[in-house]
């Protein structure tokens, strides 16, 4: 709070200097679209506090949640602030570019420069452990049997749930009847009460449940850290990779210089140990790319969402 | 089961906890006793201002507040026959009676003890049925849920009392709120107008802020109360240790009362009002001199506080368990959970166990703390702060009401939404209509909406997945119940006066 005073003050007695050559002379904030406590808002606190010591010189970075629409008000904010470094948000993925085809978005993928993701926490295939199912392949030889008789829990339309149970469905070639609840513990309730018969939640929203489900298939290329007992879809014969990815990223047309330096910033920021042993105590699987492959990780995002969308509409 | 109440015990003692007990206790007896200011608008203006703070001191204030205000609404009942929150109608029966022949005192503290008696007894419910419970609402899957939240509905419509239709109209406002937003399953908007800020729908403290303490704040404005025939000077008050002995006699009513504010607390719709008539009636059938009773007799208020009381804790039950809110109070006091991250439902027990059973110590204690902060002290100068200026109150609470919604997501559109619903509020409350419904059915229209998608998608849209199991058509049997009893009773009761007439 006092370094953000005194940062305020040095911006104010220094109005005259250019601003460029100081870079940052004021806060910068960071917008999360998510209410403070949640996943991408622990994420963004952490590195907020990292971020503050790896860009040195007294710089004081503010985390400010703007909760709303799916997250949509934060991306907004972002994508349309300008593009003098001391805005800038959390991204998260697919969900961030997916809203952009079910209504009206301010935004599309092109609308941000990439600056880095930390957090990509893989999708998994999960059932109940009193259902009775232990492999996947039993799970898609019911679906075959009958189809549409195996109720998928997801946490919403149009996020990584959905996409996933998409993706399992064509890579199998079987029908799954998707029941889209409001939030992924609510999906995992019903999932645990057998409500439904399996779900696609992500790999930390099992962790702590590993009495009540049982983890059937993890869809990404390697196996978890986390879950190194669970097979990959890719090992089980479905190629299939769909995770959550949590990143940073500011309005587009960001001067090459500042972005550089935050850019770089962050890098450091990830090869802090204090950040890495605090990311995993929050059971947040850390994944980082920066820049251009950050870039190019969001378009292909953007494409599996098109896709998606143009084949089987959600609304 | 229950060694994670004992492991929560040494948390809820710490000092900043107990404090927050303590000023929550205080607040709400200061709130009960204002006319006008009910337990509800006190803890929907406090909701949002307890974000910063630890869940458990958060919720320490809310359990005092809501236990302090359900006696304070019998100090200006007994002492100036004005009720200070509805829940205290039935004490002003036979404390305003007490106080004219000089023994307000003594009825006030008849009714502290037995607000206590009844918010202890509240509390142990709450701890010995809500955790057996938290594990078989894993059964509740979206059909059952859906048809909790229906019977909830009808509940309110048909047991509130007063004009049903007007009941009705209240609960299908409350319910067209909550399709405000993007619906539940697809995300299509309806009615935001293109407005982000509606997109996740209308915030339950925003409708609560603006229903519960708008109006009654104009009415404050409005009419200045006049309190110069205060009973209060002559409360002829002997120590309560000196009084104590002669209660015990009312020990049956206080078990009976408490039983009936249990039990009406759990079952969604009703509240403390009307655990208070219930139990003031059935003690003065059981008593040996029903003649008595209206005249000051001390029972009379033992039955109304002790149920009014009951009806606090033991509200909570399906609120924690299910997730679903039996009255506008447990309403708020989940929006108060969910301010802080923590999901109600089976997996707060699980996830949250310090926090969850923490609350309920802490209902505990502030029954208990009731009997040293109203009981002997405060009483008489209590009843002097109904004199307080009006206006300068009027305005505290409007600056807290607007600062307060503004906090919730930081920004003005949630404010001009606030003062809407006041205005709305203001209407409805001068035309009588019911505003516990207008709640319900904004929280329970949601549920069940959701839930009978949800069970409509799962059933591949055969309907008979709503009626599949046993918890389904017990559920639907209460429901018609609830609408349909009502009805028999009144056909009863004519056929009755017909005959006798004849």
């Amino acid at each position: 709070m006092k370094k953000t005073f005194i940062a305020a003050l040095v911006a104010a007695s220094t109005l005259t200097v250019p601003a460029l050559a100081e870079y940052p002379d004021k806060p910068i904030r960071i917008v999360v679209g998510y209410s403070a406590g949640g996943g991408t808002d622990v994420m963004a606190r952490a590195v907020a506090q990292f971020f503050e010591k790896a860009l040195g010189n007294g710089a004081s970075v503010v985390v400010k949640n703007m909760p709303g629409a799916g997250g949509q008000i934060g991306f907004t904010e972002v994508a349309s602030a300008d593009p003098d470094g001391y805005t800038l948000g959390t991204f998260n993925l697919p969900a961030a570019l997916a809203l952009t085809y079910d209504r009206k978005a301010d935004y599309d993928a092109s609308s941000f420069t990439y600056l880095a993701n930390f957090v990509k926490d893989p999708n998994t295939v999960v059932v109940s452990k009193e259902s009775g199912f232990e492999t996947l392949e039993q799970l898609v030889e019911a679906a075959k049997a009958q189809p549409g008789s195996v109720t998928m829990g997801l946490s919403a339309l149009g996020g990584n749930d959905h996409f996933s149970a998409n993706m399992i469905a064509d890579a199998t070639g079987v029908e799954f009847t998707l029941v889209p609840f409001k939030g992924a513990s609510m999906a995992r309730t019903a999932l645990m009460g057998q409500h439904v018969a399996a779900g696609t939640m992500t790999l930390s929203q099992t962790v702590s449940f590993q009495d009540e489900l049982r983890v059937l298939a993890v869809l990404s290329d390697e196996r978890s850290t986390f879950r190194p007992d669970v097979p990959t879809a890719k090992e089980l014969g479905y190629d299939v990779q769909m995770s959550s990815l949590r990143g940073i990223v500011a309005p587009a047309g960001l001067p090459a210089e500042i972005e550089e330096k935050l850019r770089k910033a962050l890098i450091d920021v990830n090869a802090m140990e204090d950040f890495q042993s605090m990311m995993a105590k929050q059971g947040n699987p850390i994944s980082f790319i920066a820049g251009e492959e950050f870039e190019a990780t969001a378009k292909q995002q953007d494409g599996v969402a098109r896709s998606i969308w143009e084949k089987t509409p959600w609304k | 089961m229950y060694s994670d109440l004992i492991q929560s015990l040494p948390n809820v003692i710490a000092w900043a906890n107990i404090a927050a007990l303590v000023i929550g206790v205080l607040a709400g007896i200061v709130v009960g006793a204002m006319p006008g200011l009910s337990a509800t608008m006190a803890i929907s203006v406090l909701v949002p201002f307890t974000f910063g703070l630890e869940p458990l001191v958060a919720l320490g204030l809310m359990a005092g507040i809501y236990n302090g205000a359900m006696y304070g609404g019998a100090i200006p009942a007994v002492l100036l026959r004005i009720p200070g929150t509805p829940a205290a109608v039935a004490t002003t029966f036979d404390g305003y009676p007490m106080a004219q022949q000089g023994k307000g005192g003594y009825a006030l503290q008849v009714a502290v003890v037995s607000s206590a008696f009844g918010g202890m007894a509240s509390a142990i419910a709450l701890m010995l049925l809500a955790p057996p419970l938290s594990r078989v609402t894993l059964l509740f899957g979206p059909a059952e849920v859906f048809w909790v939240a229906v019977f909830g509905l009808c509940s309110i419509i048909f047991l509130l009392g007063g004009n049903v239709t007007k009941g009705l109209i209240s609960a299908c406002f409350g319910v067209f709120v909550s399709v405000v937003g993007s619906d539940p399953i697809f995300g299509n908007d309806r009615y935001t107008f293109g407005q982000l800020e509606l997109l996740d729908g209308i915030h339950i403290v925003i409708l609560l802020v603006g229903l519960y303490a708008l109006p009654p704040v104009i009415d404050l404005l409005e009419s200045p109360l006049k309190t110069e025939n205060s009973a209060g000077d002559r409360l002829g008050t002997e120590p309560i240790w000196r009084t104590f002995p002669q209660m015990l006699r009312f020990w049956k009513t206080w078990i009976r009362s408490a039983l009936i504010g249990i039990w009406i607390g759990i079952l969604p719709g009703a509240g403390g009002s009307m655990a208070a008539f219930m139990s003031y009636n059935e003690a003065r059938r059981s008593s040996k001199t029903p003649e008595t009773w209206g005249n000051g007799e001390p029972e009379g208020v033992a039955a109304s506080e002790t149920a009014n009381n009951a009806d606090t804790a033991a509200a909570l039950i399906p609120a924690l368990t299910l997730g679903i809110p039996g009255t506008a109070v447990a309403a708020i006091m989940l929006g108060g959970l969910l301010i802080h991250g923590l999901q109600p439902g089976p997996m707060l027990f699980r996830n949250n166990p310090d926090i969850v059973f923490g609350f309920m110590w802490q209902f505990l204690f502030g029954a208990i703390l009731l009997v040293f902060l109203g009981g002997s002290l405060a009483t008489n100068s209590f009843a002097k702060l109904l004199k307080l200026p009006r206006p300068l109150l009027g305005s505290v609470i409007i600056i807290l009401m607007l600062i307060g919604v503004y906090s919730i997501h930081g920004r003005m559109f949630d404010v001009y939404l606030m003062l809407g619903f006041g205005a709305i509020g203001y209407v409805m409350d001068k035309l009588r209509f019911p505003l516990p419904p207008v709640v319900l059915g904004l929280i329970l229209g949601g549920f069940a909406e959701e839930n009978l998608r949800l069970a409509l998608r799962i059933g591949r849209g055969n309907w008979m997945v709503l009626f599949q199991n046993v918890t389904s058509l017990i559920l639907v049997a209460l429901t018609v119940a609830v609408v349909v009893g009502p009805m028999v009773k009144h056909r009863l009761i004519d056929k009755k006066k017909a005959e006798s007439k004849g």
